[in-house]
């Protein structure tokens, strides 16, 4: 049987009740995912989204109150379909007590790892992660990047099918993101699935090709990056236009902007953007170039979680 | 086994961290070697110049008489002291492990949550076994040594402490999982104690309770809740005096206790939302 979906959610949903008084909060409300194997997916949202909740539920560490989670096409509520899973939270708190090493070597066991395997392993991965030489340090003594180096190997120990990661470059420095940047890439090219939990929308934007962003506990926009950013639309960037010539086009339907080497004239599709194009060369004027307009992540983001007074 | 034997392992390294497993071990040496010192007065010429010499026979009785009442009231001491000393060094490892960031990446492996639970309470419990087998079996083999009386029914102390621990034990990881605190988990199982020292006196109190309502309130309560009192009560007369007890009754009801508190301990944290 062949597994399609790395994650799967039907109606998934978490209701917390105030201790007194039984005020109900919906933290995720009918939440229907589906994330393919092998793909980079950004889950995003505002604080309070519900990001985490969604995250806990497929944990299991916390309970659903309606709907399924599956995980590789197991009940997410069975120990065995985290098997495959390699987690990395946020604000995670190791054990100071232990040193990396002995950290690694822990959860490697919890994940089911024997012991030969661990010790093989463990050099390996502290060095893939620039920790090579603190494996026989306390915990305790380590930077935030560090840690956070640190739980990326843990979440890699057990060779998983599919990476958890919680804000994974939150508190790394540049180079140090674009190294983890880097493994997981590699990571995604031998087919693992990564699911990052981000807030950072230039780390999602250029990672992922997945995207979903939550918003009150719902699924705001979902889909893949290529296409949400590319819009409907179509930017012609010319020059050499006469006055006249340019309230010809704006009388056809363009819009035109006023750029620093001629203008930006936006069409609404392909055919007003010939129509526009054939103007420009009638007229004289010089087409600088021709692009897709597209929007970024954050206009998306913006636009998904905007107040709509619901 | 690999993933208990993890949690076990794990346990003992955060107690040896926190300074709590060197912490009791060097208690019990302390005491130990307060006995070793103690003893310099050597307990069976001690005992003969204090008692005096009548006859040989009267002198054999005394020395054990002095022996048995030093034995039982070292066992009562080590008892309360030891007991309490295990729960105040255990109160702070299960709210420890439901730090949040730390139990969800421990709840994210494939494990589950009655295995994690019991993997820390087995892993605490072990600590306190070494303890006790070090301090009880020291202080014995001072006594025997110094005085060539060997009562093996002191040594009876290890096992009757490591079941009141057991059960009290119990108790500490119920409190820990609902209310994530180490200073109530050392309070609730204290207050049990010291509550199981009177309902003790039932047979007392069922004469002075003037309803019928409470003197069963009072009875209901004796049965349930764990015999601390009652077990180191027979321990001592047992070493004491050599007289039979009643073990089977405390035991029973004791487990019974811990056991439908442990139970509702996993059936609550495999609820709880992390």
């Amino acid at each position: 049987m062949t597994i399609d979906y790395a994650i799967e959610t039907d109606g998934l949903e978490k209701t917390y009740r105030t201790r007194f008084g039984g005020r109900e909060v919906k933290a995720v409300a009918c939440l229907t995912l589906r994330v393919p194997v092998g793909v980079k997916y950004g889950l995003l949202g505002p604080n309070g989204a519900g990001k985490t909740t969604f995250v806990k539920m497929l944990l299991s560490a916390v309970h659903p109150s309606a709907g399924s989670a599956k995980l590789f096409g197991q009940d997410a509520r069975l120990p065995e379909s985290r098997r495959p899973i390699g987690y990395l939270p946020e604000n995670h708190r190791f054990p100071t007590y232990l040193t990396g090493a002995g950290m690694l070597d822990f959860y490697g066991a919890l994940s089911g790892l024997p012991s030969s395997e661990r010790h093989k392993r463990i050099p390996g991965l502290l060095k893939l992660v620039g920790l090579s030489d603190w494996g026989p340090v306390r915990i305790k003594k380590y930077s935030k990047g560090m840690l956070q180096r640190l739980g990326l190997a843990q979440a890699l120990l057990h060779h998983p099918k599919l990476l958890i990661l919680d804000e994974p470059t939150d508190g790394v420095d540049p180079s140090g993101r674009r190294e983890i940047h880097a493994i997981l890439n590699r990571l995604t090219s031998k087919g693992v699935t990564v699911f990052i939990n981000s807030h950072l929308l230039s780390e999602v934007e250029s990672f992922c090709e997945y995207v979903a962003i939550m918003r009150k506990g719902k699924l705001a926009l979902e889909g893949k990056m290529s296409e949400l950013l590319a819009g409907t639309g179509y930017t012609v960037n010319a020059s050499h236009l006469s006055v006249d010539s340019l309230n010809e086009i704006r009388a056809a339907g363009a819009i035109i902007v006023h750029a620093s080497n001629g203008v930006a004239i936006q069409s609404p599709d392909n055919d007003h953007a010939n129509l526009v194009m054939d103007k420009i060369r009638a007229a004289g004027g010089s087409i600088e170039s021709f692009t897709p307009s597209g929007a970024s992540l954050e206009d998306l983001f913006l636009e998904a979680t905007a107040e709509r007074g619901d | 086994m690999q993933v208990f034997f993890a949690l076990i392992a794990d346990t003992f390294q955060e107690a040896r961290a926190r300074w709590l497993f060197w912490g009791l071990f060097s208690l019990s040496t302390l005491l130990i070697l307060l006995f070793l010192f103690v003893l310099q007065v050597d307990v069976a010429a001690g005992a003969i110049s204090a008692l005096g010499v009548q006859s040989t026979v009267r002198r054999i009785y005394s020395i054990q008489r002095f022996v048995d009442l030093s034995y039982s009231w070292v066992c009562v001491g080590l008892y309360v002291f030891g007991t309490f000393l295990a729960i105040l060094a255990s109160a702070g490892l299960i709210p420890s492990v439901l730090e949040p960031g730390r139990i969800s990446l421990l709840l994210s492996k494939p494990i589950g949550r009655t295995t994690l639970l019991l993997g820390r309470y087995f892993g605490n419990l072990l600590i306190v076994v070494l303890n006790t087998i070090y301090i009880v079996s020291g202080v014995w083999l001072i006594f025997a040594v110094k005085t060539n009386i060997r009562d093996y029914r002191f040594l009876l102390a290890i096992p009757i402490m490591i079941f009141v621990f057991a059960v009290l034990l119990c108790v500490v990881v119920f409190v820990g999982v609902i209310s994530e605190s180490a200073a109530l988990s050392v309070m609730v199982p204290v207050a049990i104690s010291l509550i199981s020292g009177l309902l003790a006196q039932h047979q007392f109190m069922i004469k002075v309770l003037s309803s019928e309502w409470s003197r069963r309130v009072w009875l209901g309560l004796y049965w349930i809740v764990p015999k601390v009192f009652d077990l180191g009560k027979a321990l001592h007369y047992w070493i004491l005096l050599d007289r039979e007890t009643d073990w089977v009754t405390p035991i029973w009801t004791s487990a019974a206790f811990g056991l439908v508190v442990l139970i509702s301990s996993i059936v609550i944290f495999r609820k709880r939302d992390f």
